[in-house]
């Protein structure tokens, strides 16, 4: 008889770990290979990724789509609990389970709708990353053509990674770390919120991807423009209602309404 | 050939497989998983009369082998849910359970009318709501006021299968043997169990509303307990849930007595789970030639 499982939508897939790299204590780029193509995926959306289980861990755990390399989708993560603990023991060949593309991603910023994303000629891109919220506005350096002026910050000097890659996709990049040892001492928001000082905030567009406390920070710099929110999920799908953003509408949903939100439509206690 | 079908009430089911209210949204996003009408019933997120807008985030974390959520019943309201939910549902061959929350019986009552008027095929109580009048005591533990709230919401629903949902931190046989006197068509149980978690890095609570409720696997042999204990207290059917994972979960439940089952976190780790159970459930009785699902409902040996 015929299962009534067996009939998988197409952003379900199981996947072969290509590579496991390791940038630094911490930080790991995952390839993998679906066994179905799945669509896309855009920058700033992500993946509901799971290991090979259904009680523990219990659920997946979102990771944004960071790049592809060699026919691997791969996700950079950042080893900080359970999963991510387990992650760092995948080897090539092993299955696991993704779910995605899933969210908006960030507007389509090339093309007919660049003006409509806040994008026209003459806007120059200020990406703000903090953190690993790195992975999420990775894609859209590639995208932008060198212009953007990246701000990355992170809480020590020997956390900062792939800085020459970064240094090479970007038209500028300012580094920040909290305690100074490397760059510009303070938050990537901080920074910006320098080199805006003096500057019509009229001539760019922010894209903006961290912890909250860091969104918060970008949203008030007075720049149009995207942040993309790392709220906790359970589902990934929006039948939870676990990964609330704070809206002036009530309540949205990281995972389908984002998670990339306008300035000033995501609001940060 | 195996035969799935159950009744609970008034209510006949292709299969005893349902989903969990609030864990399924009102359908709309597990269809772009798999074809609801596959499913018993679609049980549908909570609904109160005005919008509810919830609590804040984080509202939820992984404990072992579990979840504890704290969403704080958001939800569209009713007047949204008859507007656009409900006839979105429609286009699916599936009974539609809604699942209804109030702060007063009054509240209970008038949703029940409209819902019932709207031709939903089962009406859920979630009990578990705090009751304003009552300093807020969950109407699930206050047994006069429990008893009165499903008699009055009993008097109002004419057509749909009447189906009262147990709050697990009371006593289950007394509860579950009053809502059968008070006209319940079938108990379901059970909801999610008041928790707690705490980082201990930062001493702050892991959920902000600081007081959740814990789903999952970890609950399982709980709620199997007090299935079975609800199942010997009445003769109306009971629903069972909580932690349903895979098929042999769901045979468990119905083992212990539960004539349907519903699957809720499970969904969040694979929105296919509850095929994956029904499929699971199948092969259950084919391994043990089975014919009705029907037959496996309280057959523990004890
Ligand atoms: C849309 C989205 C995209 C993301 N993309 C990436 C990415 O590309 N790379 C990456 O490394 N991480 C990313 N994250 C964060 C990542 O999902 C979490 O770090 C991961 O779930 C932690 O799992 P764990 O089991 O290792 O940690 P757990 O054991 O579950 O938790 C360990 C600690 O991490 C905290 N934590 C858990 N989830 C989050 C979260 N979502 N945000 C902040 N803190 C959290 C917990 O509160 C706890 O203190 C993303 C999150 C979201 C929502
Ligand atoms: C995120 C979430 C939201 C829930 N919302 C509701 C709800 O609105 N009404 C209700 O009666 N139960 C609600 N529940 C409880 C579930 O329906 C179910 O009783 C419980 O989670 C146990 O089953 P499970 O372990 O399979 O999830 C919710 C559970 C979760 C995890
Ligand atoms: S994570 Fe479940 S609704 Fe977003």
């Amino acid at each position: 008889m015929k299962s009534a499982s067996s009939d998988t939508s197409s952003i379900l897939s199981r996947a072969a770990v290509k590579s496991n790299i390791k940038l630094n204590a911490s930080n790991f780029i995952l390839g993998l290979v679906p066994e179905r193509a799945l669509p896309g995926p855009r920058p700033g959306q992500f993946f509901m990724f799971g290991i090979d289980s259904r009680k523990d861990p219990l659920l997946r755990r979102p990771f944004c789509y960071f790049r592809k390399e060699d026919g691997a989708i791969q996700i950079l993560y950042r080893v900080v609990g359970r999963v991510t603990t387990l992650m760092t023991g995948l080897r090539a060949g092993e299955t696991v389970e993704i779910l995605g593309p899933l969210g908006n991603g960030y507007p389509d910023f090339l093309g007919s709708k660049a003006e409509e994303a806040g994008n026209g000629k003459g806007k120059t891109p200020l990406v703000i990353a903090g953190g690993v919220g790195l992975a999420s506005v990775y894609p859209l350096l590639a995208g932008l053509d060198g212009r953007a002026h990246l701000f990355y910050g992170e809480r020590t000097g020997a956390s900062l990674l792939l800085v020459d890659e970064l240094r090479r996709l970007s038209g500028q990049v300012t580094l920040a770390t909290e305690d100074g040892s490397a760059g510009f001492k303070g938050t990537a928001a901080e920074a910006a919120k320098v080199f805006l000082k003096g500057r019509d905030k009229k001539d760019f567009t922010l894209y903006a991807c961290g912890p909250n406390g860091m969104l918060k920070a970008a949203s008030a710099l007075g720049v149009d423009g995207y942040i993309a929110s790392e709220e906790k999920m359970a589902c990934g799908v929006g039948v939870c209602l676990g990964c609330a953003v704070k809206t002036a509408g009530g309540f949205k949903r990281a995972c389908k309404d984002g998670p990339v939100f306008k300035i000033g439509e995501a609001l940060f206690d | 050939m195996t035969d799935l079908r159950v009744g609970i009430g008034s209510l006949k089911l292709k299969n005893p497989v349902m989903t969990a209210s609030g864990t399924a949204g009102y359908g709309a996003e597990l269809a772009e998983f798999f074809d609801p009408s596959l499913l018993g019933a679609l049980v549908m997120k909570g609904i109160s009369l005005e919008p509810w807008q919830g609590n804040p985030p984080p509202r939820i974390t992984e404990t072992p082998c579990g979840m504890i959520n704290s969403i704080g019943l958001q939800n569209v309201g009713l007047e949204m849910f008859l507007r656009e939910k409900l006839p979105f549902a429609r286009q699916w061959d599936v009974p539609v359970i809604a699942n209804i929350l109030g702060t007063s019986a009054d509240e209970y009552v008038r949703l029940a009318a409209e819902l019932d008027g709207a031709g939903v095929e089962g009406i859920e109580l979630n009990v578990s709501c705090p009751n304003i009048k009552k300093g807020g005591i969950s109407f699930g533990r206050d047994m006069a006021v429990f008893a009165r709230l499903v008699g009055a919401v009993r008097k109002t629903v004419k057509s749909a299968a009447l189906i009262v949902k147990l709050t697990p931190d009371a006593p289950v046989a007394e509860f579950a043997r009053a809502a059968e006197e008070s006209g319940a068509d079938a108990v379901s149980l059970i909801n999610s169990i008041p928790a707690m978690a705490i980082d201990v890095n930062t001493r702050r609570p892991l959920v902000k509303n600081v007081i959740g409720g814990l789903s999952g696997p970890a609950v399982k042999p709980i709620a199997v307990r007090m299935v079975y204990q609800a199942s010997r207290a009445v003769r109306v059917p009971v629903i069972g849930m909580g932690g349903i994972t895979e098929g042999r979960d769901a045979v468990e439940f119905m083992l212990a007595g539960a004539h349907a089952v519903a699957v809720g976190t499970a969904i969040f780790s694979d929105p296919m789970a509850p095929l994956k159970i029904l499929d699971g459930i199948r092969a259950y009785m084919e391994n043990h030639g089975i014919k009705r699902v029907s037959a496996i409902t309280g057959s523990v040996r004890t």
